[in-house]
């Protein structure tokens, strides 16, 4: 069932945030999506909608007005227990055909990256993952899509002239989360599963949370990655416990690895992995070239080291001079739980 | 069991030189590898194929160059390959891919399940897999870590969340994409290699899929690339924090605070 | 290997055909004669193991797929840890039933495509890692009195560490060293003479005329357009280093082979 896309334009607008839920709460980066979506919204004078889909879904929409929504569709269902995307496709799909919005965002998480497809190409529209930037073109009101490739060695500008709505995916922690307005207020508005929504579907068997997931250095938004200079497997162990207070990845130079001190799964760098993440801090790596080539597109560089003068400082935005084993626990008592 | 494999040929980004002067990756004349997420989707394929009997085919949409990637995956296992190549598919973004590749599967017929990679590392879309899901109104399961049980009618698969993981069954056809906790994928023996190269790979263009011209290629896609550029350079002025361990803390704290990292 | 430096073989290094070769037959044509010109010349084939992280065909399977003869002082092996275990088994398993001897021991470069070498693989306790060490350990305990194992040792990477790891290697069961590519006089490899005088050392002499190809190995940028003979480079380390034999790597088949015959006399 293809929904044709001869559309005419002039019949979609709004800003539509699709809420991303984890075990039933809404996750921080809807909020920062909200806060893109206003920008966009008000670009065009249009509204700001976020869609909740869930099953016992927490009803924090006061707080979804507050950080800018101007209206919540609440789609409460005990089907949607788990994540069940093609189901929430399948909803999507009706309430687009209902309301035409110009623009859906969705956070470039599991569930969004997996969702998010499904529905653009059933509705027969343009989909952006990973969009580092949204604007809006000021000549004809496109949305303007800027993700990198490559390995974030270049940076694309995507648009979809002839297609509605326009779809994105946001990574969390890429857009500011705007400060709330508790005296914000806004319309609910509730929508339903269709049987005909959950006939095909997946059937869920168990569920497992786990409060401690291993974060991994592909979808790290903050590495915090050790050389030589941690002097042995007692410094990595520093290292990931500085990496637990921040919710980070640990990475690794060659030299650590060669040294035994941590598992080569950890090695950034030319023969390891290659990494763009928004901060990547470096704890005694020199910066030999092999290991910038896998880090240096990296947002920004915070480096820690007893000599000022390696290439790794002076790549790095920030360069802090000292001890590690003393500056470490020192930082790790100045920063607040993110 | 028929199980698809799709496979992208894609440019090795991590072997690329660095330009001395931009301090960006060389990109022209970088060697093509098979997607690193690719091989993960193909060894499991030949796993379950050794598991249940049948057969894995692998497809790939690209220039003729793909058929080298095509063949490394007959040469790991795979039973034989297709190759959708065509002036007509250029230009494509991943709705028109999807919608091709959709309709290569539909054209193989019988098929139970397609398994992917998580994403191509030229691209970054991880749009594929479920795109294709769409277009054939199948079910699909995305990062999936894990095949926990199968038979030959239906799949348990261990998915991958932020929050943990859960385990579904789903019914074929069906659509995975995995991820590299799933397996290891095998290297090449060189029997494998020459064995491969005596097998005959068919290319096939939008006739020989039923491919409705308005959807493939350039025309077909829903997105346009409108530029492409060099990220905004380096900061190349590096702030220096010294001072008394407990000093540089607060100052490091003080920076990332006036710089709205924190 | 004593009398490999008494004898004056040198080792000279065949890179295996790539994994993505177009020309993959007409590689291993060139293989074979490479191979089978160094073994007639009476010197040592030393075949690499995925270097630099590219994959490439195993020597192993090459010398079996072409049928070559294996003169066992007259060929050496490279083994990183970049294989999963059941690989390193079929490896030493096939190194061990056609007759291969020598074996250098290095950790490797890894890439995307390769696998690695667990801890767990190879029982080895109280590392987060496995490098050559550890492979080392788990081949002399696997297959012993089958092998004699060689390991890296690279002048470039600061002192301490190098020789506290070189330490370790003998420890594991290492017989001979081999160096990364000198291109002088080097103060470090005479202090590794000087503290393992009874050890078989080996230099690697660098035969390309791009000098600035070494610039990873060496950890500093030489410019691309330094002079550089390795001819002259090579003589002058025999005259250096009497006592040691010579690894050749980058060796022009085509330019420099012919001339080797009257360099070490």
């Amino acid at each position: 069932m293809i929904i044709s896309n001869n559309i005419d334009k002039s019949n979609y607008s709004n800003v539509w945030v699709v809420a991303e839920l984890l075990s039933g709460k809404i996750q921080p980066v809807t909020h920062e999506l909200i806060g893109a979506a206003r920008s966009l919204a008000d670009a065009k004078s249009s509204q700001v909608w976020v869609v909740v889909m869930g099953s016992n879904v927490e009803e924090k929409s006061d707080l979804l007005f507050a950080f800018g929504a101007d209206k919540v569709i609440i789609v409460d269902d005990i089907r949607l227990s788990g994540f069940m995307d093609e189901i929430e496709a399948k909803m999507m799909l009706r309430l687009i055909d209902k309301y035409k919005p110009e623009t859906v965002l969705y956070a470039g998480t599991t569930r969004g990256r997996a969702l998010a497809p499904r529905v653009a190409v059933v509705a027969n529209c343009g989909l952006t993952a990973d969009c580092t930037e949204l604007g809006i073109d000021p000549v004809n009101g496109d949305l303007l899509q800027t993700r990198p490739a490559f390995g974030g060695n270049i940076m694309a500008t995507i648009r979809s002239s002839n297609h509605r709505p326009q779809m994105a995916t946001v990574r969390p922690r890429v857009m500011k989360c705007p400060v709330p307005d508790l005296s914000r207020s806004g319309e609910i508005i509730r929508e339903n599963i269709q049987d005909s929504d959950a006939i095909k579907i997946k059937r869920i068997i168990e569920i497992f949370h786990s409060d401690e997931t291993a974060v991994n250095l592909g979808d790290a938004q903050i590495i915090i990655s050790g050389g030589r200079g941690m002097k042995g497997p007692e410094g990595f162990k520093l290292l990931r416990k500085f990496a637990a207070s921040l919710g980070s990845a640990v990475g690794a130079s060659r030299a650590a690895v060669d040294a035994g001190w941590i598992s080569y799964a950890n090695q950034v760098g030319q023969t390891g992995q290659t990494v763009q993440t928004k901060i990547y801090i470096s704890c005694g790596i020199s910066g030999q070239i092999q290991h910038l080539v896998g880090m240096q597109s990296c947002d920004m560089i915070i480096a820690i080291d007893k000599n000022p003068d390696t290439p790794m400082m002076q790549l790095a935005d920030i360069a802090v001079v000292g001890d590690l084993f003393e500056v470490i626990p020192e930082i790790m008592n100045e920063i607040p739980k993110l | 069991m028929k199980i698809v494999v799709c496979i992208k040929q894609v440019p090795a980004t991590s072997e690329a030189k660095i330009d001395p002067v931009t301090k960006r990756i060389i990109r022209e004349g970088l060697k093509a590898i098979m997607n690193p997420f690719d091989t993960y989707a193909v060894e499991e394929g030949v796993q379950l194929r050794d598991k249940f009997g049948g057969e894995v085919v692998v497809l790939s949409m690209g220039p003729e160059k793909a058929l080298l990637s095509l063949r490394e995956a007959i040469s790991v296992g795979a039973d034989r390959a297709i190759l959708l190549s065509d002036r007509a598919f250029g230009g494509s973004d991943t709705w028109a891919t999807s919608y091709t590749l959709a309709k290569a599967i539909k054209k193989i017929g019988d098929v139970d399940l397609v398994i992917c990679g998580k994403q191509a590392i030229d691209g970054d879309t991880a749009q594929i897999g479920p795109g294709i899901a769409a277009h054939l109104d199948w079910l699909q399961a995305t990062y999936v870590m894990e095949i926990e049980e199968a038979n030959t009618k239906s799949i348990n698969v261990k998915r991958m969340h932020e929050d943990g993981y859960d385990i579904c069954e789903l019914d074929f056809p069906a659509v995975l994409t995995v991820v590299k906790d799933i397996n290891t994928p095998r290297i090449p023996t060189l029997k494998g290699r020459l064995a491969s190269q005596k097998i005959e790979i068919p290319v096939w263009g939008p006739l020989d899929i039923g491919a409705d011209i308005e959807k493939i290629g350039l025309d077909g896609s829903p997105t346009r690339v409108v530029k492409t550029g060099a990220p905004p350079p380096r900061n190349t002025v590096t702030k220096i924090i010294k001072g008394s361990p407990n000093d540089c803390a607060k100052q490091l704290v003080r920076e990332l605070r006036l710089r709205s990292i924190l | 290997m004593q009398d490999h430096i008494k004898n004056k073989v040198y080792h000279v290094e065949i890179l295996s055909p790539k994994q993505d070769s177009e020309k993959l037959e007409a590689d291993l044509e060139v293989f074979g004669q490479k191979y089978n010109r160094v073994i007639e010349s009476g010197y040592c084939v030393c075949i690499t193991d995925n270097p630099m992280g590219y994959l490439a065909f195993q020597g192993t399977e090459i010398i079996e797929e072409l049928g070559l003869t294996v003169y066992p002082e007259q060929v050496m092996i490279h083994l990183n840890t970049f294989h999963t275990k059941e690989n390193l088994n079929n490896i030493l398993d096939a190194c061990k039933s056609i007759g291969i001897k020598y074996l250098l021991i290095i950790s490797g470069d890894g890439s995307e495509r390769l696998p690695k070498l667990q801890p767990s693989d190879i029982g080895a306790k109280g590392v987060e890692s496995v490098t050559s060490v550890e492979l080392l350990k788990y081949i002399k305990d696997e297959y012993p009195d089958t092998f004699t194992l060689g390991v890296a040792f690279n002048p470039y990477e600061p002192p301490e560490h190098e020789f506290d790891k070189l330490q370790r290697k003998f420890n594991a069961g290492a017989s001979f060293i081999v160096t990364q590519p000198i291109i002088e006089k080097n103060n470090i490899v005479d202090e590794l003479l000087e503290k393992y005088p009874d050890v078989h050392v080996i230099v690697e002499a660098w035969m390309s005329k791009r000098l600035y190809l070494l610039s990873d190995a060496v950890g500093y940028e030489i410019p691309e357009d330094t002079q550089f003979d390795p001819i002259e480079t090579l003589k002058m380390l025999h005259k250096i280093y009497p006592a040691c034999g010579v690894y050749l790597s980058i060796l022009g088949f085509k330019t420099q082979y012919h001339l080797l015959k009257d360099i070490w006399v």
